[in-house]
């Protein structure tokens, strides 16, 4: 029991001193910064520094009602210090410091937490701490750090420790080491707090590249759980162990073409606890197997040519079934994807400009690969097309569409399901001395098939929607009014929402345009079959005060009140919620 | 008659043997084909001493496809002794006694699937599991089998905002639709979706936001794959933001106007991540073997463009696609591929 004890002490020590030697580097960075300044005024610095306070409140009736539950933190106070110094041509400091007082954490090892250590709250998600000093082509890697090395082997964790980036002429080299997340005990609460195993983690990465040509790189990526840094073990999470490598490459031609590739392969160990198994393939010295090793494949490949006014592409995913990287903890494995894009300009007018702009993809994605009886097949398209046809009017058009289908039987059925989305919106405006007019319409219908699988009735949910926007835009007023009004209607057998909303808002700048005012009242009705109707009204108010050159008040206001009908029990049950947003930003240099 | 009372007692001690112990074996008909997750709802092992007598025992399992294909067997060399104290009352074995992963011996095709996936392929299969003596691996009971059904479950994926879609501010202040692909294959339970949509406050990358946020909503759907949402956030339009101002979320987007070609190519924009969690009956999390254990899947982040609409109709609506990454490139964040190398 002492051991570990002592174990953590040294390591909070450590992070102590680690901030300490981070805030050293900061005061003498400034009193370099005041000496280069004046000697050889070759400093400068960009970035922003800011705090900011925000409140929510809620209140329920009937007293006592919990339908509703608060979605922000009742009281939060964010900070950031993200200021970038240079110092002449060669040394530069990048700083970025971002963290808030109240951890909220939702999912992830740190969700439920409610008070947190010192060492939980540097390697939390919610709070970076990174130092990035840089010399001419090193540069040194200090705390938080979002590292994205390629799309398969590492990009979304944040973790904070030490590491490099080096790039001598056209070659670089990366590592990067610290932790991901701290041990947590698992609290059976309320509310219950599943625990997390500490997780350290390793990254490296070297390669060659040159600017707009080409660039190559083999990754290694790995991370593994500490099984001794909880002492009430998490119940549904295992210790676990992952290793990744990948080689990945692109090329840029002539004309815009483009190609790249990506291929890894992983090994992950998803019981830390479980012995030790020769017969299972290792990776010595970064992976012993045990008996939940598993290994597999992914790989990634694009090609296509991107120009001015035509882009075309072509996407290839490949995710093995037991592929798992510690860098993408929510990549979906056992897949194919594939997809082909296009965007293009035609039509031009008189000054050369185009007038019609199209974006359309088609793909497929395969899921279960691995399993030929079970695989599961998506169709997604898209296409939107946007053509200006003179100075009054405009038009859009869009499709969208996916559809998803497994192996299909007899009770039970295969699974399908289909959306299809159509959208048509024009726009035409119209103006004179005093005022632009703009006015838009939109419409939009979905049409969304799902099949029961027990009965293989296949249930069709439809939705309307329609959109009217006016917005008068004054030449000689200091306001800008809009207007909306909105109908939406769902309907699947036995159910049927209408909703009307009405919204305006006004904006306008004040003190001597140093003050940007806007405010938005918006009325919901909404109605469900033959219950009562229900009443929602929000009302927000932005104020935006540049007090001077450099600093800037936000202020962001809103209150929501919403009033059932009979639909739910308790009848005419209601909400209030309030929030309310203020932070100063100071935005450094000239 | 000597030689039928010979093998009536041969028959007779046979049976004492093969009785010494009771046995009850219990699995669920469809468990997932991660055999790692096996738990107590996926398989139960009951012993209790029919005569009294404790002793030790060894647990033979045997995996066969329906076709009679031997997918596994206990490699009883390595196999765990269990001791069986008649005193103690019954002894309930789970999973990770019966088939314990370091003692099985996987074959074929069954093995390569373990060793890739940690799974077994699809299909039904039968389960035998019978007790043995340590030494002689004489059979002490009674052998049980069970057949059942395997499906390798995936989790449902996020379709509708589909990831990096861009909405317009005037609809998506009262309604977002949410839709996703359902866990397939179907399981026999009742599963809850859980939808959940987290803000991507400034300096957040979105999956930050993911991980530490409250989200803005987390509703339980039950026996649909739709979800229409009212956000009642107070949206607003940054009528001062012209496109280069430090306002909230900003997100690149790489669409050439082709009214104004040489717009700045930045614009503002609400930032959210949503993504789908999946319970099962018991409301614990849904997974065939992912590593999270959460029930989480693959997000997708999609925008709210906070443009007035005279700024945005000299562009393109929202739209999918053609937007660069959305992560707020700080210190210490790099992009998917790495700029090249500027030295």
């Amino acid at each position: 029991m002492g051991l570990p004890l002592t174990i953590k002490g040294i390591e909070m020590i450590s992070a102590k001193l680690f901030f300490i030697t981070i805030l050293v580097v900061i005061f003498s960075t400034n009193i370099l910064a005041q000496e280069t300044e004046t000697k050889k005024k070759e400093f400068s610095i960009s970035g922003t520094a800011g705090v900011n306070y925000e409140y929510y409140g809620l209140s329920r009736k009937p007293t006592g009602w919990t339908g509703f539950t608060a979605r922000k933190p009742w009281n939060q106070v964010r900070f950031n210090f993200t200021p970038t110094m240079q110092f002449g041509e060669n040394f530069s400091l990048p700083i970025n410091f971002n963290f808030a007082m109240k951890p909220t954490n939702f999912v992830g090892p740190y969700s439920g937490i409610k008070k947190q250590s010192f060492g939980q709250f540097i390697t939390n998600p919610m709070n970076n701490f990174g130092l990035n000093p840089k010399y001419k082509w090193a540069e040194l890697q200090l705390g938080t750090q979002y590292l994205n090395y390629s799309e398969l082997s590492t990009g979304d964790i944040g973790v904070f420790g030490v590491g490099f980036d080096l790039r001598p002429r056209s070659y670089f080299f990366k590592f990067f080491s610290g932790l991901s997340q701290q041990g947590i005990n698992y609290f059976n609460g309320p509310p219950t707090i599943y625990g997390a195993y500490k997780k350290k983690n390793w990254m490296f990465s070297l390669g060659k590249a040159r600017e707009g040509k080409y660039e190559m790189a083999l990754n290694f990526v790995k991370a593994k759980d500490d099984t001794n840094s909880v002492v009430t073990r998490p119940l549904t999470i295992k210790p676990q162990e992952g290793f990744t490598m990948s080689f990945a490459g692109k090329a840029v031609f002539k004309g815009g073409f483009y190609v790249h590739a990506e291929g890894a392969q992983s090994f992950y160990s998803k019981n830390l606890l479980l012995p030790e198994d020769t017969s299972r393939q290792s990776f010595k010295p970064f992976i012993k197997a045990n008996t939940s090793t598993v290994k597999d494949y992914a790989a990634d490949f694009g090609i296509g040519r991107k120009s001015r006014n035509f882009d075309i592409g072509a996407k290839l995913k490949y995710i093995g079934a037991g592929f798992q990287t510690p860098g993408y903890p929510f990549m979906l494995p056992d897949r194919v994807d594939y997809t082909l894009n296009t965007r293009f300009n035609a039509w031009k007018d008189s000054t050369g400009n185009y007038k019609m702009n199209v974006v359309a993809s088609v793909g497929q994605r395969v899921n279960n690969v691995s399993n030929t009886t079970l695989k599961a097949k998506q169709f997604i398209g898209n296409l939107n097309w946007f053509t200006q046809f003179n100075e009054h009017w405009n038009l859009n058009v869009s499709y969208n569409n996916f559809g998803f289908e497994t192996p299909s039987g007899i009770n039970p059925y295969g699974i399908k399901n289909v959306s299809n989305d159509f959208g048509v919106n024009p726009s035409y405006t119209w103006s004179n001395d005093k005022v632009i007019h703009l006015a838009s319409f939109n419409y939009n219908y979905s049409k969304y098939n799902e099949r029961d699988v027990i009965t293989g009735i296949t249930t069709s949910n439809n939705t309307h929607t329609a959109l009217l926007t006016y917005v008068p835009t004054f030449l000689t007023k200091n306001i800008s009014p809009d207007f909306s009004l909105m109908y939406f209607i769902n309907s699947v057998p036995g159910f049927k929402l209408n909703l009307v909303t009405f919204s305006c808002g006004a904006g306008m700048q004040a003190m001597k345009k140093k003050m940007n005012l806007r405010s938005q009242l918006q009325f919901n009705y909404s109605k469900t079959n033959s219950f009562k109707n229900n009443n929602n009204l929000v009302a927000s108010l932005t104020c935006d005060w540049k007090v001077s050159k450099k600093l800037t008040w936000n202020n962001f206001v809103s209150s929501n009140q919403f009033k059932y009908g009979n639909e739910i029990i308790p009848n005419n049950a209601s909400y209030f919620e309030t929030n309310f947003r203020t932070g100063f930003q100071y935005r450094f240099g000239k | 008659m000597k030689k039928i009372f010979l093998i009536a007692s041969i028959c007779f001690a046979s049976h004492f043997c093969i009785a010494q112990f009771n046995t009850t074996l219990v699995v669920n008909s469809n468990p997932m084909g991660s055999l790692l997750n096996w738990g107590i709802k996926d398989l139960t092992y009951i012993i209790s001493s029919s005569a009294g007598a404790g002793g030790k025992a060894l647990i033979k399992a045997t995996l066969k496809t329906t076709d009679g294909t031997i997918a596994a067997t206990t490699n009883l060399a390595r196999a765990r002794v269990i001791a069986i104290n008649p005193a103690a009352g019954n002894v309930i074995l789970y999973a990770a006694d019966v088939i314990p992963l370091e003692s099985i011996s996987f074959n074929g095709k069954f093995k390569t699937s373990m060793d890739r996936s940690g799974k077994l392929p699809s299909g039904s299969y039968q389960l035998c599991v019978q007790l043995v003596a340590p030494a002689t691996f004489q059979p002490l009971s009674e052998e049980r089998c069970r057949t059942f059904n395997i499906a390798a479950f995936q989790l449902p994926i996020p379709m509708m905002p589909a990831n990096e879609t861009v909405l317009d501010i005037e609809r998506a202040k009262t309604t977002i639709t949410f839709r996703w692909t359902p866990v397939a294959p179907r399981p026999a339970e009742m599963l809850t979706y859980r939808v959940t949509v987290f803000e991507v406050l400034e300096n957040q990358t979105p999956m930050q936001a993911l991980r530490s946020n409250q989200p803005l909503l987390a509703k339980d759907i039950i026996g649909t794959t739709q979800y229409i949402w009212q956000p009642q956030l107070g949206l607003t339009i940054c009528s001062s933001c012209s496109g280069n101002t430090d306002g909230d979320n900003k997100m690149k987007k790489d669409s050439s106007n082709i009214a104004k070609p040489d717009m700045d190519p930045e614009i503002d924009a609400y930032a959210f991540i949503w993504t789908i969690q999946t319970l099962d009956s018991r409301g614990t999390p849904f997974g065939d073997g992912n590593i999270n254990s959460d029930g989480i899947s693959e997000p997708n982040v999609f925008f709210i463009d906070r443009r007035s609409m005279e700024m945005r109709k000299s562009g393109q609506p929202s739209r999918v696609g053609n937007l660069n990454s959305a992560r707020k490139l700080k210190p210490g964040m790099e992009l998917i591929f790495p700029p090249f190398n500027k030295n």
